[in-house]
């Protein structure tokens, strides 16, 4: 090695980060992954400034005024505020570092949802009917509705129609609640973002943790730590799910909760394997050379290293978790009040054999891309990281 | 006429970032049975030689836009042909049959899950066209060319149950297998211990003469090259700087870069003037009947059947202010030892001593005030700092976790005070490690054992990884250091010439035990262990 080379030429000044960033950007199938994802997360925040009942604007009596605002619920401001937050630190991201920002972004979005629980409480009792009837017998003189006028929990019989095929007037047609698709679509988005992050995020978090204490110790805590976590695995999670559903009743928490925590041991063993390598490594030794404590050795380390094989696996983890609630969904035993796409498609069939194709149609579509992205996204992650794949530069 | 003629070779790889000329108007020409040493510090540009010769390049990234090389095999039936112009087919062909290679890690070098047969007879079957039991005739003969020890049973076996040694015969056994006019060998005796390093060259020089082959020598080691050249090339930044005979440029050279590398040849350089220190008779650290042993777990209930001793009761005192080097083969237990005086591997039994305290014996917790008296340094520049920390957080974690320093600003004062020190600016804290060459690197590595404050550094092969100038450019800073801030240090080498300039005191390790111990000029000029002697002997001479 010589002495006076490095040049610092644009890739060596590159960080791994940034350039796993960049290799995974730079695929076309990433790319699609990430603009669909994005265009769900859009739905998912604004889904009640996309989608809604209330209108924007009102005006009654001369006095303007606007329902909608005032029926946004604590989560729809809390999301609201989260997104703002977010684009926020990412404008400010030359200025902060990695971590900080996210622990920034964690305490204002913390403070936001507590401001936002004490404070917002809409009204309890709504009758979505109020405006069409209203504005069809001349006490709303005027109202300015949101691009598509329907919640997803407007549910009338006799208009909007029940189970009728998409028109104008209702693009993705109508479910057997009167219900338009459209807007249960848009709002669905939420609980397929969520139930993938939130599970995924609770099985990380253990994993980590397990499979960092696993493969830094060896010894008899690991033998005991890797036959637990083998007893683990061996319980089917769709069971678990159902039988707790049984018992528990319908909480869409309560159904991510089990997702996490079911899904855990496959990153432990990951993480497992990379720290047993790290281990070995010098830069390691030295730390414990220096007398680091154990946490930053484990953490501040070990973790950075070893974490890019994990958050593959992840993207996979969040697919698989939307699948299974999905299939709970699917199997009639997913969220009431909330729509979700596998619920929809629940409806497709009829109680009297009918068949409602856009029904089938559209939820399925989004199931199967949203499952596809995160795929696409972890696939052109794994070939980022992979060192194998990579170009020889002399 | 000559075997190879190489006129005007470049080869250019195409990145992301733009074309770079590895290898720059290359011309050389190598006669029938002559080595021909090509010589070169890393990024040289002498292996990208060899390869694309061979043309093991991918064609995807690496093309030649001039140059000719051209191959005069008096076996060859179309008369003398350019390896650089021709097809994948063509070029297949002549692989392997008319020119081999031979790799410098013979660890990756075999497949690991095909037999030692399997491998040999192929290029056998493929090139020549023998049938199985023919070529498994050859193959078995071939090993007994290259003497390996009990061939018929070698045969059978894989890779993983030989020696570095012995993988590196059947190497060289599958490159003779077509008897070819050329052999490339790529720096191959670098990864082994000189003891196995003189057998193989010995081994090569057999074989050579027997068959008239001739052979490029890709290495960076001028005392390899000393030994066995009939010409030598030296390469620098992609071209060829000086060439010519052996003695020419070994001994008279002309060009300033090969007078600056023979200069920095620790057996050229000129034995530090402090190795003749004042012995205060002071022990910093004291080991008595030190064992670590690795114990071997069989059977489902991992009963323990057996210990491999990686150190076998070794006793050492270290005094203070000077320089004790341990010396040893690959799996003598050296590194073991050094790690183990610093608790970063579990011990057996024994006693080492510091401040009077056994260290052995403390708790963690207890063990912490002594971790910045204690320090370390390792071989390898790549893996010894973390890639994802910048420099200024790797060097003031471990001030931070010992109380040095106020405040955070007066840790990179400190640190920016240490990398000056090393020989490097303190504007580099901001960087990250991806962003330096080994040699900087392995000054950082310097600074981070020194940022405690220790008193005594244990160097595990701190310049086995660089090449000769940095080499001695980082021995005469870990020199300067030593006298500055009173240091005392453990250097863990394999190079005895290193040894000889660099420690006033050597204990030579063979198979977890000390063997011998003395003052340097006296184990090395009157050896009293038949190993010693043996070890000194195997060392390439250049004089």
């Amino acid at each position: 090695m010589s002495e006076v080379a490095a040049t610092p030429s644009n890739h060596q000044s590159e960080t791994f980060s940034a350039r796993v960033l960049r290799q995974t950007i730079a695929s076309n199938g990433a790319r699609f992954g990430l603009a669909w994802i994005g265009l769900v997360t859009l739905c998912a925040v604004f889904a009640p400034l996309l989608a809604n009942s209330h209108p924007l604007l009102m005006r009654v009596g001369g006095n303007w005024s606007s329902p909608l605002l005032e029926h946004l619920t604590w989560i729809d401001t809390t999301l609201l505020a989260a997104f703002f937050v977010g684009l926020g630190l990412w404008m400010q991201r030359r200025r902060l570092s990695g971590s900080r920002a996210l622990l920034l972004m964690m305490v204002l979005v913390t403070i936001a949802g507590s401001i936002s629980y004490a404070t917002v409480s809409p009204p309890v009792a709504v009758v979505l009917d109020q405006y069409r009837t209203g504005l069809a017998d001349g006490s709303i003189e005027e109202a300015i509705f949101v691009p598509i006028a329907y919640s997803p929990t407007d549910r009338s019989r006799d208009n909007p129609l029940s189970l009728t095929a998409p028109d104008r007037l209702h693009l993705m047609g109508t479910d057997e609640d009167g219900a338009d698709v459209f807007s249960r679509m848009i709002h669905a988005c939420r609980i397929a973002l969520g139930i993938g992050l939130v599970a995924t995020g609770i099985a990380l978090a253990i994993g980590i943790l397990y499979g960092g204490i696993m493969g830094f110790f060896t010894g008899w805590i690991e033998i005991l730590m890797m036959r637990f976590l083998e007893i683990f695995e061996s319980i089917p999670q769709l069971f678990l799910l159902l039988t707790v559903v049984a018992f528990f009743g319908r909480n869409i928490y309560l159904i991510m909760a089990v997702i996490g925590l079911t899904s855990w041991p496959g990153y432990a063993r990951y993480l497992r394997a990379e720290f047993l390598k790290l281990r070995r490594q010098d830069f390691v030794q030295a730390a414990q050379a220096s007398g680091l404590p154990i946490f930053s050795i484990l953490f501040r380390h070990m973790l950075p290293n070893g974490v890019a094989p994990l958050l593959v696996a992840a993207s996979f983890g969040i697919a698989s978790a939307i699948l299974a609630e999905a299939v709970l969904s699917f199997l009639g035993l997913g969220v009431v009040d909330e729509p979700s796409w596998g619920g929809m498609l629940n409806q497709a069939v009829g109680p009297g054999g009918t068949f409602a194709v856009w029904l089938a149609t559209y939820p399925g579509l989004a199931i199967f891309l949203t499952v596809f992205a995160y795929n696409l996204i972890g696939e052109a992650l794994r070939d980022a990281i992979d060192p194998h794949l990579q170009r020889p530069v002399s | 006429m000559s075997l190879l003629s190489v006129k005007n070779l470049s080869t250019r790889f195409t990145t992301e970032h733009g074309a770079v000329d590895a290898v720059r108007d290359v011309s050389f020409e190598i006669q029938p049975g002559e080595t021909f040493c090509l010589v070169g510090e890393s990024g040289s540009g002498k292996s990208v030689t060899g390869l694309s010769l061979m043309r093991l390049l991918s064609q995807s990234t690496a093309s030649h836009p001039a140059g000719q090389a051209l191959l005069n095999s008096p076996r060859l039936q179309s008369g003398a042909v350019d390896l650089l112009r021709q097809d994948e087919t063509a070029i297949a062909r002549i692989r392997g049959a008319r020119i081999s290679m031979i790799f410098q890690e013979p660890m990756t070098a075999l497949n690991p899950v095909m037999t030692i047969a399997e491998q040999i007879m192929e290029p056998l079957m493929m090139h020549l066209s023998m049938d199985e039991t023919a070529a498994r005739a050859r193959a078995l003969e071939l090993l007994e060319q290259v003497h390996m020890p009990d061939p018929a049973t070698r045969l059978k076996e894989y890779p993983h149950r030989l020696s570095g040694g012995q993988r590196q015969r059947v190497m060289i056994a599958i490159a003779m297998a077509c008897e070819p006019d050329l052999m490339i060998a790529d720096e191959p005796t670098t990864a082994l211990d000189v003891t196995i390093q003189a057998q193989i060259l010995e081994l090569m020089a057999e074989l050579q003469a027997r068959r008239n082959t001739a052979m490029l020598f890709i290495t960076h080691d001028l005392s390899v090259v000393a030994q066995i050249a009939d010409h030598i090339a030296v390469m620098q930044q992609g071209r060829i700087v000086e060439s010519g005979s052996r003695d020419q440029v070994l001994y008279r050279p002309q060009h300033a870069y090969t007078r600056q590398l023979l200069a920095a040849l620790p057996s050229r350089l000129k034995r530090r003037t402090a190795a003749h220190h004042v012995d205060s008779g002071d022990t910093v650290v004291n080991i008595e009947n030190l064992k670590v042993y690795f114990p071997v777990r069989r059977g489902v209930l991992q009963r323990h059947v057996d210990d491999v001793k990686a150190v076998d009761d070794v006793s050492l005192a270290i005094r203070r202010g000077r320089v004790l080097a341990l010396v040893g083969e690959s799996g003598s237990g050296k590194t073991t030892l050094g790690r183990a005086l610093l608790r970063l591997v579990p011990s057996t039994a024994g006693r080492v001593s510091f401040r009077d305290q056994n260290l052995l014996s403390l708790s963690a917790r207890a063990m912490q005030p002594f971790r910045s008296a204690l320090q370390i340094i390792f071989q390898d520049p790549q893996s010894s700092l973390n890639p994802r920390l910048s420099i200024a957080t790797t060097l003031t974690e471990p001030m931070a976790v010992h109380g040095i320093g106020a405040n955070q600003s007066e840790r990179l004062q400190k640190a920016g005070d240490l990398l000056l020190r090393v020989g490097l600016e303190p504007e580099m804290l901001r960087r990250f490690p991806h962003e330096f060459s080994g040699g900087q690197r392995q000054r950082i590595g310097i600074a981070r054992a020194l940022a405690l404050g220790p008193e005594f550094i244990v160097c595990d092969e701190v310049t086995s990884a660089l090449d000769v100038s940095v080499q001695a450019r980082i021995l005469a800073l870990l020199d300067e250091l030593r006298s500055e801030m009173n240091l005392t240090y453990l250097f863990i080498t394999h190079n005895i010439d290193v040894v000889r300039y660099f420690a006033d005191e050597v204990a030579v390790m063979y198979q977890g035990r000390i063997v011998e111990h003395g003052p340097v000029v006296q184990v090395c000029d009157h050896p009293n262990h038949p190993y010693t002697r043996k070890l000194l002997a195997a060392v390439p001479r250049f004089d």
